[in-house]
């Protein structure tokens, strides 16, 4: 078959993009490092290998392509680990990484065809499975063990109390939470890295971030507008989750991938204010993740000669 | 800051770095006189012309020698003085050869000294040369330009595209840069041609030279109306040169679907173009030769002024020939040029140049594996046309032509921005190009049922 045109391609590879991901994230990992001790990186180090060898294993089994080498199960690893506490009992790592991978990624089809965030499916289910082990956070080792309670600054806030953590401390991640629920200011560098260099969406970013901490301050403990903005908008993984989970599905306009935020925002701040859990993100991303075929009906496209061509529930005369 | 840039047409990409032009942008046109020229009687598909010389006929250059015979042909004239040294028959096509017997007339460009007044030529006067001359469209299409201006539209603007868009590719630079006379004569007598109001001279602000080329040209021209000739500067972004995305970023006005320029009151011509009606109309010179860019991995990358038919390997080895063994060889620029050969080291005929030769680009080889679709979307966001690749693309390896058709893959244009920003190495352009020939083969089946 005859070369196709164009015959130059940018210098940007599937493996490469999977790379500067994983880099955006060792500040964060750095920083978990500090604030809880070794055992965070061994987490982590169990967690990516957990999931990279799934992959290859299960590929290998099923006589897939094998593209465990590609960096993007190395990824979901790393968010993975991100997203436990270092408390966390390394088999349970392991378990979240397994079903990350097999179940949510290769058996809808590999990368690219997984329906929702595999991270964070991982953590639901571990969380679902051992709620005792995973709930419970460790204070970070640089506070007196005995100097605050280790209830996390959402569960407080939600509470309605004082968490008694300073903006300073949460900024730093200087709060009881997961690995990368803590270092705010470390991830926001890796997402500005990856602003920089265009793989991932400022936008989408900021209407997720915003709208839920801003509905979170609406709808607070005690009616309207009693909610603490910026408790919601540093003291849990809102960060984490904005920048680096909030599946980026590829819709074709500025607006589907803006309203998929806003949906994944709005389910947040609902789930936050009125579940159960003082923390959303898991559920609220998740949920965006499988509106995301309901939201691609609303998006608008505008095909160069044929005006405005509305999708919004086109017939398939198939 | 490229980053906050206001957009002129939506998507679009930023394919090189500046080097790839300057390889040839700082270096004057060389003349290149070849011994012998083979002359295609079929330089775009669907546009033969009969052979109106025989074999061993004496000609001169300029002389006529294809009458066209299809809608879409434009007449062929000897681009050497010669003898026909044959007529043969090679991949279907017929080729005229003509041999250089003799001493060739030096060429007397009275059309490149200055500007002129084109007000002595009406418009019948100006169609009738354009046809006589063999004037086509330069930029790609080889379309005649005598049909293309003879359109019954009515027509307010032409564009006079010097954008010159795709990578390495400085052809219509250098032509900017040495001959800016010409190439406004060439801009006014089109606008006569079309009746149009204004005639708008278009380049990216990354040709200064050619820009400063053209004020200066303006600014000695007698009485010229500002609202009759301007110059625009467009910030860089290919696919800029593509006809519709100029006249988007231009006027503001979408071709519609299936429809022509024509139909929003515009026409486009490039700069190589206008410099060959300025020559046919001012000088009685008829369309023989071009300028090409022989550029990439050869030893002296330069532009050539060279004769209709001249040999492409012959171009090669003028400009020193290939650096290395391994090349592959675009005919056209790189993003939407046909790759005539793989691992070219100089020694085989690739084929002979045509009225729409823009240029030879040697590049290394860029053979990639695809891998899955990651869906990062970067292939939607850099679409001009606003389409989404790669579900086309998916739909394409289904076979499915209806899927396409709802995907509006009839509106591709073919710039090859979806293959170039794929982390996967995914061939989306050749998949969403043969969508767009499934849409079209669907609808020409409804129109005729």
């Amino acid at each position: 078959m005859a070369e196709c045109a164009p015959y130059l391609r940018e210098n940007r590879s599937t493996r490469a993009v999977m790379g500067e991901v994983c880099a955006a994230l060792l500040p964060a990992l750095a920083g978990a490092v500090w604030f809880f001790g070794l055992r965070a990186l061994w987490l982590t180090l169990v967690s990516a290998a957990a999931c990279v060898l799934s992959e290859w294993l299960f590929q290998l089994l099923a006589r897939r392509p094998v593209t465990a080498a590609d960096g993007s199960a190395l990824v979901t690893g790393l968010l993975l680990a991100m997203s436990l506490p270092a408390s966390a009992p390394y088999w349970a790592a392991a378990a979240a990484g397994v079903f990350a991978i097999v179940v949510v990624k290769q058996l809808f089809g590999g990368i690219g065809s997984n329906f929702a965030n595999p991270a964070l499916m991982g953590r639901l289910f571990v969380m679902t499975v051992w709620p005792a082990e995973i709930l419970q956070s460790p204070l970070p080792r640089t506070l007196p063990a005995d100097a605050l309670s280790s209830a996390t600054v959402l569960a407080a806030a939600r509470a309605g109390e004082e968490s008694g953590y300073t903006l300073r401390q949460m900024l730093i991640g200087e709060i009881p939470g997961a690995l990368g629920e803590t270092g705010k200011l470390l991830l926001l560098a890796g997402f500005g890295y990856l602003c920089l260099r265009g793989i991932v969406n400022f936008g989408a970013a900021a209407v997720y971030i915003g709208s839920t901490a801003a509905l979170c301050a609406v709808f607070g403990p005690e009616g309207l507008f009693t909610g603490d903005f910026l408790q919601n908008l540093l003291g849990g993984g809102l960060i984490l989750g904005g920048c680096f989970m909030l599946t980026d599905y590829p819709f074709a306009s500025r607006r589907g991938r803006l309203l998929c935020a806003l949906a994944a925002g709005t389910a947040t701040a609902w789930f936050r204010c009125f579940s159960a859990y003082p923390e959303g993100v898991c559920f609220g991303i998740l949920t965006a993740n499988c509106l995301a075929g309901l939201i691609g009906l609303l998006e608008r496209r505008h095909v160069y000669g044929k005006g405005r061509t509305f999708k919004f529930f086109r017939r398939n005369p198939s | 800051m490229r980053f906050f840039q206001r957009r002129l047409f939506p998507g679009g990409i930023h394919p090189a770095d500046g080097r790839d032009k300057a390889l040839t942008a700082g270096k004057a046109i060389r003349l290149f006189r070849p011994a012998q020229v083979w002359i295609s009687m079929e330089p775009v598909p669907g546009a033969r012309c009969e052979p109106c010389v025989q074999e061993g006929e004496k000609v001169r250059r300029g002389q006529k020698i294809g009458e066209p015979r299809d809608f879409a042909a434009a007449a062929l004239h000897a681009s050497l003085s010669g003898t026909v040294a044959g007529l043969r028959a090679g991949k279907g096509v017929c080729y005229c050869a003509i041999r250089s017997g003799e001493e060739q007339p030096p060429l007397i460009q009275k059309s490149a000294l200055g500007c002129m007044d084109p007000g002595s030529f009406d418009r019948a006067e100006i169609l009738a040369a354009l046809r006589e001359g063999g004037i086509v469209g330069m930029g790609g299409a080889g379309f005649p330009a005598a049909v293309k201006y003879g359109t019954e539209a009515e027509i307010d603007t032409v564009l006079l595209n010097g954008a010159e868009c795709e990578p390495f590719l400085t052809c219509d630079e250098r032509l900017m840069i040495e001959q800016p006379a010409a190439v406004i004569n060439g801009a006014l007598l089109l606008k006569k041609a079309a009746s149009a109001r204004r005639v708008v001279l278009c380049l990216e602000d990354n040709k200064p030279e050619a820009v400063r080329a053209l004020h200066e040209a303006l600014r000695a021209a007698p009485q010229m109306e500002p609202e009759e000739i301007s110059l625009r500067i467009l910030p860089a972004r290919y696919p800029q040169g593509g006809e519709r995305q100029l006249i988007q970023a231009v006027t503001g006005r979408e071709v519609p679907s299936g429809g022509l320029p024509a139909d929003v009151g515009v026409l486009v011509s490039n700069a190589a173009t206008a410099r060959a009606v300025a020559a046919v109309l001012l000088d009685g010179e008829p369309l023989t030769s071009r300028i090409v860019t022989v550029t990439g991995g050869v030893r002296e990358p330069c532009n050539f002024l060279a004769p209709i038919g001249s040999s492409l390997q012959e171009l090669i080895a003028a400009a020193g020939g290939p650096v290395s063994r391994e090349n592959w060889v675009s005919l056209g620029g790189p993003m939407t040029g046909r790759c005539i050969a793989r691992n070219y080291s100089g020694e085989s005929e690739l084929g002979f140049v045509t009225k729409t030769t823009s240029g030879i680009v040697l590049l290394p080889p860029a053979r990639r594996r695809e891998s899955p679709c990651i869906r990062c979307g970067a292939c939607a966001t850099a679409c001009p046309a606003g389409l989404v690749p790669w579900k086309i693309d998916f739909a394409d390896r289904e076979g499915d032509a209806a899927l396409c058709g709802r995907l509006d893959a009839d509106a591709c244009i073919a710039c090859g921005c979806c293959s170039y920003v794929c982390p996967a190495g995914r061939e989306l352009t050749r998949h969403t190009v043969s969508a767009r020939e499934r849409v079209r083969a669907l609808l020409r089946e409804r129109r005729d049922a």
